[in-house]
This record gives structure tokens, sequence and C-alpha cells, in this order.
């Protein structure tokens, strides 16, 4: 009997241990990886993201119509692993210290960023984001700048249309 | 060892094998099937062979058939001997092994389930897996069935084998202590537990099968690591371990290091959780209390070194993502300074409870033989006397490097099982402290790499629970062909049977947290009248401290 007043003793000795969350805020350290954050002004819509997210957080879709491109990350389905962030070639992505994102409504949970997009000069079908665009001509030499502002697609034809011109001849 | 028992093989079964394959300390031995049985009953005649999973695989994209793969291992030697056997679809039968290996009852059920063959001679073919509504002829695990698919509903009766003149007891489906929905049903006579059943996979996620068509090769880890809401980071290991091994790269030193570090940390934090867990069980709640109060620092430590509480998203095949720095090193040792201090003063705190130690001792004895039978693992074998610990046997990550004991006790009770633990967290403490010390300097990741196809990786890893194996077939385009999972659990929850035989009410609830199973949410009890049908609703908290009207 008196040798579990020993456990007296251990919780005087402790205190309390509780913090008081959520009434006062709580610290997370400088290596948490919370909410990710995509940075509108330098995403070039190129998808890697996307493609490397295991749980599909990361969707793109474009709309023709309006001529966009929307970039959409959804919290709900995020699992804070940072991939999206190592593999961003613009360094677009960065994940934030920010852990309370229960919230009422869906739409909360969703960060949706709007590029637009460029028209393709032969059939006029936005194909790519322009900052994309404006990346590749970088890169590109200025002889063949014209080319780029055709659609994948368009391109495919037109080559073949030539492959096939010369084989005839 | 392992050479004289190839040679065994070779000389009974010659006209019987039709290839061996070695990679590294495995040994693949292609067999055909009419063998098995008489194969499988020699590999086990030697004492220090133990079985670990099978593995289904429909090959039929790839060569036509299914294969079947038995995966054995040594307790002692590092090697492990694969035996594999394919069958036509035209004749979806192998012979059963549980006759000879009484461990293969589940793993053999598991592919019927899931990918349709029937094994002649098993003792015990009712479902494992599916639920009970599952229509048949549908297999999850086959490649022509879709990832997403919806079947309709068929709800049929799970046949219970119940003896005669007991009451039944029904456990869960869902546990207010344990992380996942389980359903034991006791037949009890009087206040004495005379039988169980248990009917477990409610949460079956179908993991693998994401795996195999959703996800590539780099994807998985972090799926691998939300198997378990405890344990994650052995997995995501093993798993990188498989895919290394199957594709052969070398995983830079700090990187193994690293590894070895976190799941020492892990393996703290389990144990840490799963003794305050058992006194909350037993009605101690201070102990509850007081063993999570000490495993919150390590929780913050992983939150320092990962990013992350529960480690999440730090493994990548190749290495791992995230570097120790000179800071988080300064931080880990002050963490388990602190830590072992008061996890020994709260030991001896919970030793002097004379209740702790009478509901402990001499309950829910699982005997040596009884142990090898069953092919336990972890800390519940190494309660009753067998010493098998992966990270000696099979040594992984960096545990060649260090030094450190494997705690074994002979008794085979819930106290036993309770002092192993504690004896393997101040280990731990011991073993992350040489790791520091020995920290080499490098990468901490292997760049560029390549997926050939068709090549198999095998790994163990020692999870807090046990052992835990990760079985790879790679695919094409940097996709897995076939992921095989076996958690520790799955190989001690059969045991339980045999614990809770005998044993009063009382401590049954104890007896199945004793194997530290990984289950879940509000749990409750049953009872009902006969004579009246009328229902009475206990809770457990009310049975596991004697009360059950």
């Amino acid at each position: 009997m008196v040798k579990r007043l020993r456990l007296i003793s251990t919780a005087k000795r402790v205190g309390v241990v509780t913090r008081p969350y959520p009434f006062r805020p709580t610290e997370v350290p400088e290596e948490f990886r919370g909410k990710p954050i995509i940075d509108g002004e330098k995403c070039t819509g190129c998808g890697s993201c996307r493609n490397v997210c295991t749980p599909n957080a990361i969707e793109i879709e474009d709309d023709l119509e309006k001529g966009v491109r929307r970039v959409k990350i959804f919290y709900g389905r995020c699992i804070f692993c940072g991939r999206c962030s190592d593999i961003c070639p613009e360094e677009a992505i960065k994940l934030t210290k920010e852990f309370e994102l229960a919230s009422k409504t869906r739409e909360d949970l969703y960060q949706v960023i709007e590029l637009k997009m460029v028209k393709c000069k032969i059939c006029g079908k936005p194909f790519t984001t322009e900052r994309s665009l404006k990346k590749t001509l970088k890169s590109v030499p200025e002889e063949l700048h014209e080319q780029l502002y055709i659609c994948p697609d368009c391109r495919e034809k037109s080559t073949a249309y030539i492959e096939s011109y010369t084989k005839r001849r | 060892m392992v050479k004289e028992i190839i040679e065994n093989i070779k000389g009974a079964f010659a006209d019987y094998i039709i290839g061996i394959e070695v990679n590294k300390n495995k040994v693949y031995i292609e067999v055909e099937k009419k063998c098995l049985r008489p194969l499988v009953k020699l590999i086990k005649t030697n004492k220090q062979i133990h079985y670990v999973t099978s593995v289904g695989v429909d090959e039929r994209p790839l060569r036509g058939g299914f294969r079947v793969y038995h995966i054995f291992t040594s307790i002692e030697e590092d090697y492990s001997i694969i035996i594999h056997t394919s069958t036509p679809q035209s004749h979806l039968t192998i012979p059963s092994i549980v006759p000879v290996t009484p461990g293969a009852n589940w793993a053999e059920r598991e592919i019927q389930d899931l990918l349709g063959l029937k094994f002649t001679g098993h003792p015990d073919p009712r479902k494992l897996i599916l639920p009970d509504d599952w229509p048949p002829n549908i297999y999850p695990l086959r490649k022509d069935t879709p990832y997403n698919i919806r079947p309709p509903s068929k709800p049929t009766l799970y046949p219970f084998k119940r003896p005669r003149e007991t009451s039944t007891l029904p456990i869960g489906p869902y546990h207010p202590l344990l992380h996942e929905p389980e359903y034991f049903e006791l037949y009890v006579k009087g206040e004495e537990v005379v039988d169980v059943e248990y009917r477990g996979f409610h949460v079956h996620r179908g993991i693998e099968k994401l795996g195999e068509s959703k996800l590539t090769y780099n994807q998985i880890p972090f799926i691998a690591e939300r198997i378990c809401g405890i344990c994650g980071f052995t997995h995501s290991t093993c798993y990188c371990q498989a895919v290394e091994e199957a594709i052969g790269i070398d995983v830079p030193e700090r990187a193994r290091y690293i590894r070895s570090i976190l799941l020492e940390l892990e393996r703290i934090h389990s144990h840490l959780l799963w003794i305050g867990v058992a006194c909350h069980l037993l009605g101690f709640d201070t102990g509850f209390m007081h063993a999570w109060r000490i495993r919150e620092p390590v929780m913050q430590l992983c939150e320092i070194l990962t990013g992350n509480r529960k480690t999440y998203g730090a493994n990548l095949v190749g290495g791992v993502r995230w570097d120790i720095k000179e800071k988080g090193v300064k931080k880990t040792l002050n963490v388990l300074s602190k830590i072992e201090d008061e996890f020994k003063r709260f030991i001896e705190d919970l030793m002097s409870i004379r209740e702790v130690k009478l509901r402990l001792t001499n309950t829910g004895v699982l005997t040596k033989k009884d142990a090898l039978k069953m092919e336990v693992v972890g800390p519940v074998l190494r309660a009753s006397g067998v010493k098998y610990d992966v990270r000696k046997a099979h040594p992984y990550a960096a545990y060649k490097e260090v030094s450190f004991n494997v705690p074994v006790y002979s008794e085979g009770d819930n106290m036993a099982r309770l002092i192993v633990r504690i004896d393997e967290v101040l280990e731990s403490i011991n073993i992350i402290r040489e790791l520091i010390d020995k920290l080499p300097k490098g990468p901490i990741i292997t760049e560029e790499i390549e997926i050939p196809g068709n090549r198999k990786g095998l790994s163990m890893t020692e999870a807090p629970r046990g052992e835990n194996l990760h079985f790879i077939i790679t695919g094409r385009d940097g996709f897995i062909y076939r992921w095989k999972v076996r958690a520790p659990t799955y190989a001690n929850i059969p045991a339980l049977k045999i614990m809770l035989k005998g044993c009063p009410l009382s401590d049954a609830p104890i007896t199945i947290a004793s194997i530290d199973p990984c289950f879940s949410c509000t749990d409750r009890v049953k009872v009902i009248d006969i004579k009246t049908k009328k229902t009475i609703t206990v809770p457990l908290m009310r049975i596991s401290r004697g009360k059950i009207w």
C-alpha cells in the first residue's frame, strides 16, 4: 500500500504537461510540413507536381472557352509529403507551417490558380500556358520561334503532310 | 546450413525441381506442384526454419497460369528459401501445405479469397479476407479485375464453428482502445473461455492492388507507410529495401544509418504506446497517462528530424529524403537521456503496483512449442523463449554495425511480453546512441534509378510488433507487378486462440492486447439472453475490470 504512494511523488515532480491548445496557439518546429501553397506568379502549369502526387491531390484542367489552365490543389486529399515542392522546376510550391485546415465548406480546402493560355496559330485551340511558352522561347533559337506557336496536334499534321508530300515526289 | 538443406532437397526431389535461382542470400526453388507437401515437410524438419508467408501471383499476362511462393526463412542464419510452383488456369488447384505447416492457414485462405486458387487438403477453407457479402467468382487481385471495382452485395452468413453448450460473447467489431475494427467471438462456460473464433479484415483497404495498378514504384512508399498507424516507417523501409534488392542498387551508408535511427525511435514510441494501452486495459489509467507523457517527446523529436510526428514521407527507393543535421543530433541525445531517466522511474512505479503483476503473471500463456507451431513473431515469440529478431538474424539498414542484445524470456505469459518490450525500449535507446556516434558522412540518396522488369525482391524488417515482410515483382515502365505485404500481427492473431483457451473472461482483453495488435474505435460487448432474447450492451472497459452484468 505504501509503495503505490510513489505515484503521488511522481505526479508532483512532473506537474502538468498538457498544453493549453487550442486556447493558446501551439508552435511547430521549422522542419514541419504543413499546407502546400502554389505561387501563382511562378507556376507555368507544366504538371510535374500532378504526376508525382501520390494521393492525386493536384489536378490540372484546361478551360478551352476561357483560354485558361487551372491548377487545383485539394487539401482534403493532400498527405503533406512535399514531393510536389521537391519536383517543381520553378520552385513555385512551398510547404508552409499551417496545419489548422479544418473547415465547414469544401471550397476552403482548394487552392486554384488560373494561367493564361496561348492559342494555336493554325487551329485556334489553346494548347499551352503563356508562361511556359515564354520559358521555351528562351531556350530555342529564334528561327524556330514561329513553330512554337503551333499546337502539337497541328505540328504533327503538318510534318505528316510534308512527309507524305516528299514521299509522293 | 543452407547448402545442406538444398542438397537434401536436391537429393530427395531431383525429378521435381524445375529450376534453382540464387539472389544473394535468397534461394528460389521452382518445383512441380505434386511434390509441394513432402518437400515442405522435409524443410520443416529443420528446427531453425520458420515459415513466413505465401504469395499468390496472377501470371496470366506474363506466361500464363498462377504462381504461389511459399517463403521460409532461418531464425539463426541470414538466408531465406522460397519454394514456388505454378498452375495453369485450367486447373486452379494446388496442394495445401497446412497439414505440415499450420502457420500457413491464413496465407492460403487469403490466396483463395483474392486469386481464386483452391488448396486441396486445407483443413479450414473458409473465407478470410473478403467480407461476408462479397459475391462469388470475383477475385480482386487478378489482373483482369479493375482496382476500383464495386461489385453488388450478396449477403451470406459466415459459418462460425460454435462449440456446443457454451455462451457466445462477441467482442467487436469496434474496439475502443486499439486502432482497427476486429471481431472476436469468445465461447465461454461460466467465466472460462473455451474457444475463440476471429473474423477480421473489416478494414482491408486493397492497398496491394492499388500499388500494383495505380502507383509508380516511388509513390508506393507513401502508401506503404500508411499500412500501420504506429509503425509506418518500418513498412516503407521494408518496401524500399525489397525494390533495392530486386534492382540491385546500393543505398548510401548515411541513409542506412538514418533509417535505423528512425526505426528505433519508432520502436520506442510504439512500445510506450502499448505499455500505456495495457495499463489502461488493466484499469490503471495513471500508468496510461505517464507512459504517453514519456512518449510525447519522441513524437516531437520525429517531427524535428523528418517534418512529421509519424516520420511520414521520409523514405524513397534508394535512400531517405531528410538528413539529420547537427541540431537534430543534439536534440536526439537530449530527448534520449530524458526519456531513459523518466522511463526507468516509470517502470519502477509500474512494478510497485501489486495488481499489475498479479493480472499479468501466468495469464495468456503461450508455450514455446505452440509459439513455434503457430509461427508467431516479434515480442510474442521472444516472450515464449525463442531468440529470433530480424535485426540480428537478417541484418538490414545499419544493424550489422551496432551491438545490441535481444531480450528473451521463457515464461510465455502477459508479464513476459511486457518485460520483453520494456527491455527493448532501453535497448533501442542504446542503439540510437551508438548509431548517432558512428553516423557516417556522405549522400543520403542514390539518384537515377532504373527499374528493369520481372525482378523479384524480398525484404524483412523487425517492426515493433515483429517480423514484417514485403515481397515485390517489378513490372513494366516503373510499375510494380506484384506487391505483397505481411504485417506482424497477421502472424500473431491465430495464436490468440491458444492463449485465450482456458483463461478467465476478465483476462481476455489484456491477452488480446498483449500481442500488441493493430485494431480500432468504440467497442462493446453484446450479451444476449437466449431465453428472453433481450440484448444488453456492456462496454469492454467494464469486462476488463471483471464486471459483466
